[in-house]
């Protein structure tokens, strides 16, 4: 089914993503994506595909893209390579960052994100500081890292709803 | 003298601080001068970027707003926030409607985007640097074959990171061969480590991993040298997964590029935490006779 609405969403997100349009399927994308070589089969037909993704998006195949495997969406490991080599100059990782917004808030992502995210909201750091290692930085010579405003980030993510796509553990 | 804002990053600051001891270092040396400020989370362009786009768009703006207020550049140890910082910054810089979202938010915390600084990759402003750095070599590494991967971020994508050729990269290489040390070709230098998607599939970054490393093996490199903590990580623990999985041997030792300048310039192993490494580098500092 042809979902209209996600095809504007899809074309009106980032500032000339509706050059989507113009994607030929010519596949230099997947050809060259390192995680479709490792995991496509010998026909192609099943792993991760960055051109399929576009073809769905393009065409407004929502449920293509949603409703499979979550490797369709979360196979990408941006790296940058099919932005820079897609002659049609479509940035394709950003239209890849609307769909895995989506999927995370569908609460469909991958548990790390939520965990890296929580992180954040609880530290201001997706690594928080340890004891260990600041003991460490001590015997290195090195100055304690500079102490980050926990709460102008928790406003931020609370104003902007960010919250809101957390779980509980 | 430029005083530059320092950006760490989470993964140095907080994990493996001994890079961020090199790296001070060698500034230190090359007179390239730094100052702290409270930065948060870049944030992770591969992660919170992929989890809320306007978050990831908010708190990296915040970020920026923090080295504006003092008027200088950024300049970052790792891939990952450099990516991030250039990006958000490229992103508002095109979108005067996320832009003004973004300083709504920001007007709430009394902070304000404008745009007005730079934010520079280490490896670029090291580019810069070459003659000092020729002529702060104490130590000529030549007998060191080196493989070098300057990681994804580094580089692409080039719309915004306009740092080195997005496919063919030669800046790392460049830098490396003024220690003396030999550059290996191994074919895949601009492939992926695998760092994002182990995280969410582990079996198919190691398989990314896995293709990196043998190409490096065959090449006979003596050492992997990267300029970003997340490739670090990759190569540096799970080299031992790889290994595991497809029962091959591998144990090549990893240099972040401050650590092997740090060496080439008279520094001692012991300085710089070097015994941190999972992949112990002795047969690295045998070779230098260290
Ligand atoms: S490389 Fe570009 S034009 Fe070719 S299939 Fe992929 S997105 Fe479409
Ligand atoms: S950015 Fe993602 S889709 Fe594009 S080549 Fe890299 S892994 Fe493949």
């Amino acid at each position: 089914m042809i979902d209209f609405e996600f095809r504007k969403q899809v074309m009106d997100y980032h500032m000339g993503s509706n050059i989507i349009k113009y994607c030929y399927q010519c596949s230099r994308c997947t050809d060259y994506c390192p995680v479709s070589k490792v995991t496509k089969d010998f026909y192609g037909t099943t792993g991760y595909d960055p051109r399929h993704n576009i073809l769905n998006a393009l065409l407004g195949y929502k449920e293509a893209i949603f409703s499979s495997d979550p490797l369709t969406i979360w196979g990408c490991t941006v790296c940058d390579t099919c932005d820079e080599l897609c002659p049609q100059n479509i940035e394709l990782t950003e239209i890849f960052t609307f769909l895995k917004n989506e999927s995370i808030t569908k609460g469909e992502g991958p548990d790390y994100l939520y965990s890296q995210a929580k992180a954040i909201f609880e530290n201001a750091k997706a690594i928080p500081s340890q004891s260990a290692i600041e003991r460490r930085r001590q015997q290195l010579g090195l100055p304690a890292v500079a102490t980050p405003n926990v709460k102008e980030i928790q406003t931020l993510l609370r104003n902007i709803g960010s919250d809101k796509k957390l779980k509980e553990e | 003298m430029t005083e530059y804002k320092m950006f760490e990053g989470c993964t140095i600051g907080n994990r493996i601080p001994f890079v961020e001891a090199a790296s001070r270092k060698v500034f230190e040396i090359l007179n390239i001068q730094t100052s702290q400020a409270p930065f948060s989370c870049c944030p992770d362009p591969t992660g919170m970027k992929s989890f809320d786009n306007n978050a990831w768009l908010t708190i990296g703006a915040r970020n920026l707003s923090l080295a504006e207020e003092e008027d200088k550049n950024i300049i970052s140890l790792c891939n990952g926030c450099t990516n991030t910082l250039r990006g958000v910054k490229h992103q508002l810089k095109h979108d005067s409607s996320r832009k003004e979202k973004v300083n709504a938010e920001l007007a709430k915390i009394g902070k304000e985007y404008k745009g007005s600084i730079d934010v520079r990759h280490f490896v670029d402003v090291l580019k810069e640097k070459s003659d000092d750095i020729k002529n702060a070599i104490t130590k000529q590494l030549s007998n060191l074959k080196v493989a070098c991967h300057p990681g994804c971020h580094y580089m692409r994508p080039s719309e915004w990171m306009e740092s080195d050729d997005p496919m063919h990269p030669t800046t790392l290489k460049e830098i490396v061969t003024i220690s003396g040390a030999n550059i290996v070709d191994y074919g895949v230098e601009a492939l992926c480590c695998g760092s994002a998607v182990h995280n969410a599939y582990e079996e198919h970054g190691l398989q990314i991993l896995k293709e990196k490393l043998d190409a490096v093996k065959k090449s006979g490199a003596d050492v992997i040298c990267v300029n970003c903590p997340a490739c670090f990580q990759q190569f540096d623990t799970l080299q031992r997964n790889v290994s595991k999985k497809f029962e091959k041997e591998y144990n090549i030792p990893i240099l972040y590029l401050t650590e092997l300048l740090a060496l080439a310039m008279g520094i001692t192993p012991d300085e710089i935490g070097l015994k941190f490494h999972r992949i112990r580098l002795k047969s690295v500092i045998e070779k230098l006779e260290l």
